[in-house]
């Protein structure tokens, strides 16, 4: 019968340090996920920023437009170290394809021979160079200020596009702002392209590429109905040269001299986005561990309660430890331990859910959720910080215990 | 080890109270007055529940009185720090409790060891005096077994080990050979009279068996809570 008279309190004790394992395992996990997903994410959008092909970027999204695109090109590639600048015209349109149904598109309307060098290491390669949009400069149609200049109607299409509609090269695809196929102009399709995998934004999955004057023509921006100006664009993306992006300082002065000529539009350098982005990753950092902190919270409360209540079930030991004379440091050194012990085993527990989470994440999870997951990074700096930061709070639960312990009356834990 | 030598105890008008104002409240002790001399070995006997273990708890600095003044070589106990008195038991008193209590997550050996692991007495030192003790209550071949596979006399007899582990100078057993046969009885006895003389050491046991109290130099019967006989032998 002795045996068993251990056993009961052993599968006890079993029991709580598997709750407690657990509960840590869940509440380091969450800022695991968070972090490395969020931190994922984040280093992903800089890359972008940092790896873009252009420096600065002009903008006046919505009805503000651009206005005098054209000319913006001549003004903006007159600053010195400026060497290229392509405004962009991005609208919603309807594609009609050979059956006649319609598909919404987002078509970029740019000027072809200023556009390619804009384009970043990562998309370079996803266009064919050079753009066969005819009319390179768009000063054919978009002729002395008017569009009375011959149009190409040559459009690209986007391959997701294309392989989904059975468009290739040498298709005819009508392009119109309206549902109505009657209304639509039929353009040429003389190429493909590819898209990047994008995140957190809009999905340019169906999309099209034309120049600037026939996207503008087509919607009515050239013409100047309704409230919309003519000649516009929504951003104007400027490269410069590389000495001059490689100097902040000069960088500055360029954005600046741009920005005196537009007053009305914003004008930002990328490496200042990318200190923006830092610093809202930053925030997002610390927002997710203030997030996190209420599970850590759950977790140590739990951890303390299961020390309690081993304190309460070890009382005859801690008296008897107490009466042989074992000092205060030995029963409060125990706990410690014990207490380190189930938090470590909850942190790994949590590391490796909270990884194998990201991964089913990445794996299993739809659209947006799993294209994040696929993106997340595991910063061994910041798992460090977070098995750090549960093992000193811990110690909290510890002390607490600890403190229970040493107040147990030697003779009573005796009786 | 450090060597300490018994100590003169007296306690001067002691109470203890348990769960005082309450319901259960009980008096275990009421007004004792004593005086150990270092190197007596005395006897404590009366009914249960007389306040035979308070008595012993109290004299081994395990508790404290509620009213009246426990002092060691002349000097309150009360005026010592919880440190101070947990160092005191540590190097100075062993106690055999009546009910072992010895920690079932450690083998024989290792309960022995604790009290000298506590003291940080070197493994190279404590191991073998860990091992000459068990071999001295006759329980070498046990030394690796743990508690809860222990006969009731065995794990007495580990408990008597763990108590002369840091030679104390004051000994103090509660039944010590409760569940012992007559014959470990015996050997139990001699072994604590031969710790007792070859150290000086103070022994005081509380017993029901008129075979150890017979051995005793000195004899304190106690009823409710009082010391109503104290005879002192030659």
């Amino acid at each position: 019968m002795k045996p068993f008279r251990w056993g009961r309190p052993l599968r006890h004790a079993r029991l709580q340090a598997i709750l407690a394992v657990a509960a840590m395992g869940a509440a380091v996990a969450l800022p695991v996920v968070l972090v490395s997903v969020g931190g994922g994410v984040f280093a992903h959008e800089l890359s972008e920023v940092e790896n873009a092909g252009y420096q600065i970027a002009v903008s006046a999204p919505g009805v503000h437009s651009i206005a005098d695109a054209h000319s913006d090109v001549s003004r903006f590639g007159a600053v010195p170290g400026v060497t290229y600048v392509s405004p962009i015209l991005s609208i919603a349109v309807n594609a009609f394809n050979s059956s006649g149904s319609a598909s919404a598109v987002l078509a970029e309307g740019v000027i072809p021979g200023q556009f390619s060098p804009t384009l970043g290491s990562a998309e370079s390669g996803l266009f064919p160079n050079p753009l066969p949009l005819g009319d390179p400069t768009d000063l054919i149609h978009y002729a002395g200020g008017t569009y009375r200049g011959p149009a190409t109607n040559d459009v690209l299409v986007s391959s997701p596009y294309a392989d989904s509609h059975a468009v290739h090269v040498g298709s005819s695809l009508a392009l119109g702002l309206t549902a109505n196929r009657s209304g639509a102009v039929a353009y040429n399709v003389t190429g493909i392209f590819g898209v990047a995998p994008t995140i957190l934004g809009p999905v340019g999955a169906f999309a099209i590429l034309l120049p600037l004057s026939n996207l503008q023509l087509m919607t009515g921006y050239a013409n100047g109905t309704g409230t919309i100006v003519p000649d516009a664009a929504d951003t104007v993306q400027v490269v410069v040269a590389g000495s001059v992006a490689a100097n902040p300082s000069s960088l500055d002065r360029v954005r600046s001299e741009i920005q005196a000529m537009v007053p009305d539009y914003g004008v930002s350098s990328l490496s200042q986005e990318a200190a923006q982005l830092q610093s809202a990753d930053s925030v997002l950092t610390g927002f997710y561990f203030a997030l996190s902190s209420v599970g850590l919270a759950v977790g140590l409360l739990f951890l303390a309660l299961v020390l309690l209540r081993r304190v309460e079930t070890d009382r005859r030991s801690i008296g008897i430890r107490r009466a042989i004379g074992l000092p205060r440091r030995a029963i409060a050194g125990k706990i410690l331990a014990e207490g380190l012990e189930l938090s470590a085993a909850g942190a790994g527990a949590g590391l490796l859910g909270g990884y194998l989470l990201v991964r089913g994440i990445a794996t299993y999870a739809t659209s947006t959720v799993q294209e994040a997951a696929q993106l997340a990074l595991f910063s061994p700096v910041q798992l460090g910080e977070i098995v750090l930061g549960v093992l000193g709070l811990s110690v909290l639960a510890s002390a607490v215990a600890t403190r229970s312990a040493l107040r147990i009356p030697i003779s009573e834990a005796l009786r | 080890m450090t060597e300490v030598r018994a100590p003169r105890i007296e306690l001067a008008g002691v109470t203890r109270t348990y769960g005082a104002s309450t319901p259960e409240e009980v008096q275990a002790l009421r007004g004792v007055d004593l005086t150990v001399e270092p190197g007596d070995f005395v006897s404590v006997e009366g009914p249960s529940g007389c306040g035979k273990t308070t008595l012993l708890n109290l004299l081994g600095l395990l508790d404290s009185p509620t009213s009246g003044e426990v002092r060691w070589d002349g000097r309150p106990v009360g005026a010592r720090s919880d440190r101070e008195r947990t160092r005191l038991r540590l190097e100075g008193v062993g106690f055999i409790f009546q009910r072992f209590y010895l920690l079932p997550t450690l083998t024989a050996r290792e309960n022995v060891e604790l009290p000298m692991r506590a003291l940080r007495v070197p493994r190279a030192e404590r191991t073998p005096r860990a091992s000459a003790l068990l071999a001295e209550v006759g329980l070498t071949p046990r030394a690796r077994a743990y508690p809860h596979q222990l006969s009731g006399g065995e794990e007495q007899r580990v408990a008597v080990a763990r108590a002369l582990a840091n030679d104390p100078g004051l000994l103090l057993a509660d039944e010590p050979t409760g569940e012992l046969d007559s014959r470990n009885t015996r050997a139990m006895l001699d072994l604590l009279v031969r710790v007792r003389e070859a150290r000086d050491a103070t022994l005081i046991v509380v017993t029901h068996n008129r075979e150890v109290a017979g051995r005793a130099r000195r004899h304190l019967e106690m009823v409710d809570g009082r010391i109503t006989r104290d005879v002192r032998e030659g």
